[in-house]
């Protein structure tokens, strides 16, 4: 074992070594178990570094909705983004999972959640759940990581944004194979300082290069900052030639909407028209786009939301001024995206760099702050009063304010999907992807329909590096990946990186679904669910409007066959506990959203024909 | 819904905060008396003065009469309304003060009680945020750089007496021209707001010829109020006054009686009691004023303001419920 490690340090180069050196006992632990990937490379690999091979940008917002990007039909403006889908390729059938950690997990790992350590949330894992590998809250040791893989393969490897992987000093971003990184380590917090969300954890945590941060930078924001240092690292080490990983995991637009005040007011009353209107809008430009198809119609709006219509003037403003907020903030990561666009184009990597975009689940409709808050009497309810109480409109977007705009605005973001991020709704799991850079061979601007994942990403990077997937780690062997490489798709070669065949399934909170083809069957809590399997076809019906299940038991149970697959290979075990599980009692009963009901609330002023009125007689 | 009653409570505290209270007989207006609120807003104010010095205080010329000294307790009532004009902020609104007052050299006090002068006001926004017509508009509403034109007239019908010089009624048309500024300094965020907010303007006096028997005339005088507000929370704030007294020289038959260059400093705290009603209590004194043709004054006053709007009442009555 120490041999090995020695071997290593000598491969690894020199600012490598250094920062190996000067790692704690603790982080010495994890940094051997990147070593060992490494020895299990290809020798190939590890061969000098071919001069051009590309550099990848992993781009990853947190909570954007399929429809929010202007090249997906969104009025936001995004012209950076957008400018990237012009000359890359847009991908409309890409899933993720339905929320954030399990999500990066797989990007990460390439390995299905329920083997990776996030079968469940570390926030939520069940009762039943607890000590069970594959549960951990984090990424577990049992899988090698990306980062590992193409540190060993010769690229820099580089985090900015947010982790949401675990805490420890063996599972933060350094012990998991990024060279550099400015990290937020938690789920979510404030973009303005260290202020988290509950009593509980108050300060959110950061690290910079492995070191556990004391107090941020002066002058920060979020996604200033980690653009900021991002491009500082690639100026670092550039000089060396050797190309880099950068994984961009913006904390935008998450929630709370904090963001600076010349981003606040550029949308000022347009969302005053409400969800349905701009759900009508996104969905038509998304047809002349030619990213939905013609004639798709859109989810049913929540049985427990106004129609706008019927909404006063203020309460349009106020819930209006959260999606306004929520544009601005999109428009600022935007902004910096753009500047590491132009840096990149400065330096000349621009035309050498792959950039993959996408958000990490959909967007989010739950109310996360009063789920964090609690009700009066409680310690969190106090911590808010003290540290997130900034609640007039006006203080929207300032330190020690939260603003979500709910499930309303959520719908908007996801058009024309069902249901929002933690549910297996369309609107969840299925994300805009925008690939671009030397590995797309496909005509600039063009739009793909191929079913893809984010696991995909592991085997993807791997090949583009030139190297592959190792079959142990530490002498134990990995798990296998899941995802399939999007090389052929990329270059033209394949319409899909999946047959027919393939199946995708997902599980979370109890939720469960599987989409093979353009058919998926799903398992969700009741009211957004029906706790009982539902079967859509997704090609014909992407709002998930019509169950079919009843019509086609043939199709249920053939699907239902692939999931018990699902569930043995993959270790899946249902929660004992779920965040949903009292759902049903807090909602509304649900009812079908039918346009023009209740006629009482649409009728119009009736006003007689002129020439039928008169004064009363005396 | 949630987002309503916010709406709802907001548009109310501003109705309230927007200070619809009355210019006051010092000539002098509260801190954020211009900032604006919802058109069709009505507001009642109430003020109270104890006032103190060597001028009569319902006289706003501030004629001096050096070693003498003046006490006067007033209160002013009065209606205000708010509206658009031509898209544009707009108020209108009739004082009336009221009260005694008595004063003179050692051993001549003359006293006099009753109504003063009916003061009516008008003042348009010309630089600033357009006129607050609905809801949405209140809740948007933040000053940034507002300018307005002000225009006062005080009608000579309060109570005088021609044969002393203390009087509540002046005996003459008088009145002002003034842009009163507001200038918002940060975020515009209850708790947190802070503004400069300056008063320039013109007082032009009419003659009085029967002032004991004599001709009282009053050039034009210049006047300067300016406050730094700031709030201290969500629903109290305090400012910084201060006032510049320049010209208004009068004369008596003909003989000068000295003309004004004077500054008075103060401080005012403001609170909201709730979405209708604003409370302020101040003081204020004249500083360098020792000589005997200086003026000087000091005073205490308290401002009760109730504001209200149809359908924030309507809102008020459905919650209620």
């Amino acid at each position: 074992m120490q041999q090995k490690g020695m071997v290593m340090t000598t491969l690894l180069p020199r600012s490598m070594r250094t920062v190996v050196t000067k790692m704690g006992r603790w982080l010495g632990t994890a940094c051997l178990v990147g070593m060992e990937v490494t020895l299990a490379m290809p020798a190939t690999s590890l061969a000098a570094d071919a001069p051009r091979r590309p550099n990848i940008v992993v781009i990853l917002a947190d909570d954007l909705g399929f429809a929010d990007m202007g090249s997906f039909g969104g009025e936001i403006k995004t012209p950076n983004l957008d400018s990237l889908a012009k000359d890359g390729v847009r991908f409309t059938n890409f899933y993720t999972h339905a929320t954030c950690s399990p999500t990066r997990s797989m990007l990460l790992t390439g390995v299905d959640t329920h083997l990776n350590g996030l079968g469940n949330m570390d926030e939520w894992t069940a009762p039943n759940q607890v000590g069970v590998p594959g549960y951990e809250g984090y990424i577990n040791k049992r899988v090698a990581t990306l980062p590992q893989l193409l540190q060993g393969a010769g690229y820099h490897t580089y985090m900015v944004g947010k982790w949401h992987l675990g805490k420890q000093p063996d599972q933060i971003p350094r012990a998991r194979g990024f060279s550099r990184d400015f990290t937020l380590l938690d789920g979510a917090g404030s973009y303005w300082d260290m202020t988290n969300l509950t009593a509980a954890t108050p300060k959110s945590v950061f690290t910079e290069d492995g070191r556990y941060l004391t107090k941020l930078p002066d002058d920060y924001y979020a996604t200033k900052t980690y653009t900021d240092k991002l491009i500082g690292f690639i100026d670092d080490n550039k000089a060396d030639g050797k190309p880099f990983f950068a994984y961009v995991a913006h904390q935008a637009p998450h929630d709370p909407y904090h963001l600076p005040k010349d981003w606040r007011n550029r949308h000022v009353g347009e969302y005053d028209k409400g969800w349905d209107a701009l759900r009508q809008e996104r969905l038509k430009r998304q047809i002349e786009m030619g990213i939905t198809p013609a004639g798709t119609q859109l989810s049913e709006r929540m049985w427990f939301l106004p129609d706008p219509i019927v909404l006063a003037p203020a309460a349009r403003a106020v819930t209006g001024k959260k999606m306004e907020l929520y544009a601005g903030l999109v428009e600022n990561m935007d902004h910096h995206i753009g500047r590491l666009i132009d840096h990149l184009k400065k330096i000349g990597e621009y035309e050498n760099t792959i950039f993959v975009v996408f958000g990490d689940n959909g967007p989010e409709g739950t109310d996360l702050f009063k789920m964090l808050t609690g009700t009066p009497g409680t310690r969190d309810y106090l911590f808010a009063a003290t540290a997130w109480s900034q609640t007039h409109p006006n203080a929207w977007g300032d330190p020690g304010s939260y603003a979500a705009y709910g499930p309303m605005w959520a719908q908007v973001s996801a058009t024309p999907f069902s249901q929002y991020k933690a549910w297996l709704g369309e609107g969840g799991i299925r994300n805009a992807l925008i690939v671009s850079g030397p590995a797309v061979k496909r005509p600039a601007g063009s739009i793909n329909r191929g079913l893809m994942h984010v696991a995909d990403l592991m085997p993807t990077f791997l090949e583009l590096a030139g190297t592959t997937y190792p079959k142990t780690l530490a002498g134990q062997e990995l798990p296998p990946l899941i995802g399939k490489s999007w090389t052929q798709v990329l270059a033209g070669q394949a319409e899909s990186p999946r047959t027919d065949q393939d199946y995708l399934a997902w599980e979370i909170f109890g939720n469960r679904a599987l989409r093979q083809g353009d058919w998926k069957i799903r398992w969700q809590y009741k009211s957004l669910g029906k706790s009982d399997w539902e079967l859509f076809n997704v090609a014909t019906d992407p709002a998930e409007r019509k169950d079919l299940a009843a019509q086609r038991p043939d199709k249920v149970k053939e699907l239902l066959a692939l999931w018990d697959g699902y569930v043995k290979a993959n270790n899946v075990i249902l929660p004992s506990r779920s965040m949903f599980e009292t759902l049903e009692d807090q909602l509304p009963p649900r009812v079908p959203d039918e346009a023009g009901y209740p006629p009482v609330s649409y009728k119009r002023q009736f006003v007689p024909p002129k020439d039928m009125m008169a004064d009363p007689k005396p | 819904m949630k987002p309503l009653i916010r709406a709802r409570w907001a548009a109310a505290a501003v109705l309230a905060l927007a200070a619809l209270c009355p210019p006051q007989v010092l000539a002098q207006v509260p801190a954020r008396f211009y900032w604006k609120t919802l058109s069709g807003a009505s507001a009642v104010p109430v003020i109270f003065n104890s006032l103190s010095g060597n001028t009569n205080p319902f006289d706003p010329s501030n004629l001096v009469t050096p070693d003498a000294n003046f006490d006067a307790t007033m209160a002013m009532a009065g209606w205000a309304q708010t509206y658009t004009l031509g898209d544009r902020s707009a108020m209108a609104a009739i004082i009336l003060p009221m009260g005694r007052v008595s004063g003179g050299v050692a051993g001549f006090t003359e006293t006099s009680r009753g109504f003063g002068d009916p003061m009516l006001e008008f003042n348009y926004n010309l630089i600033g945020p357009k006129a607050q017509k609905t809801i949405p508009d209140v809740l948007r509403y933040e000053p940034g750089f507002s300018l307005d034109l002000l225009v006062d007239l005080m009608l000579p019908i309060g109570e005088y007496d021609n044969k002393q010089s203390v009087n509540l009624g002046q005996n003459r048309w008088y009145g002002r021209i003034g842009t009163p500024v507001v200038w918002q300094l940060g975020s515009w965020v209850p708790g947190r707001r802070t503004t400069l907010e300056l008063l320039p303007a013109v007082w032009l006096f009419g003659d009085n010829n029967d002032f004991v028997g004599q001709k009282l005339k009053t050039d034009p005088m210049f006047q300067l109020d300016a406050h730094l507000t700031r709030d201290f929370a969500e629903r109290i704030w305090g400012a910084l006054d201060l006032t510049y007294y320049k010209g208004g020289g009068s004369t008596i038959n003909g003989v000068a009686a000295g003309k004004l260059n004077n500054v008075g400093v103060g401080l005012t705290l403001g609170y909201t009691v709730n979405e209708n009603l604003n409370l302020t209590f101040g003081y204020k004194s004249t500083v360098n004023d020792s000589a005997p043709t200086d003026m000087r004054m000091d005073g205490f006053m308290v401002t009760l303001v109730f504001g209200w709007h149809p359908i924030i009442e309507g809102m008020r009555r459905l919650k209620s419920e």
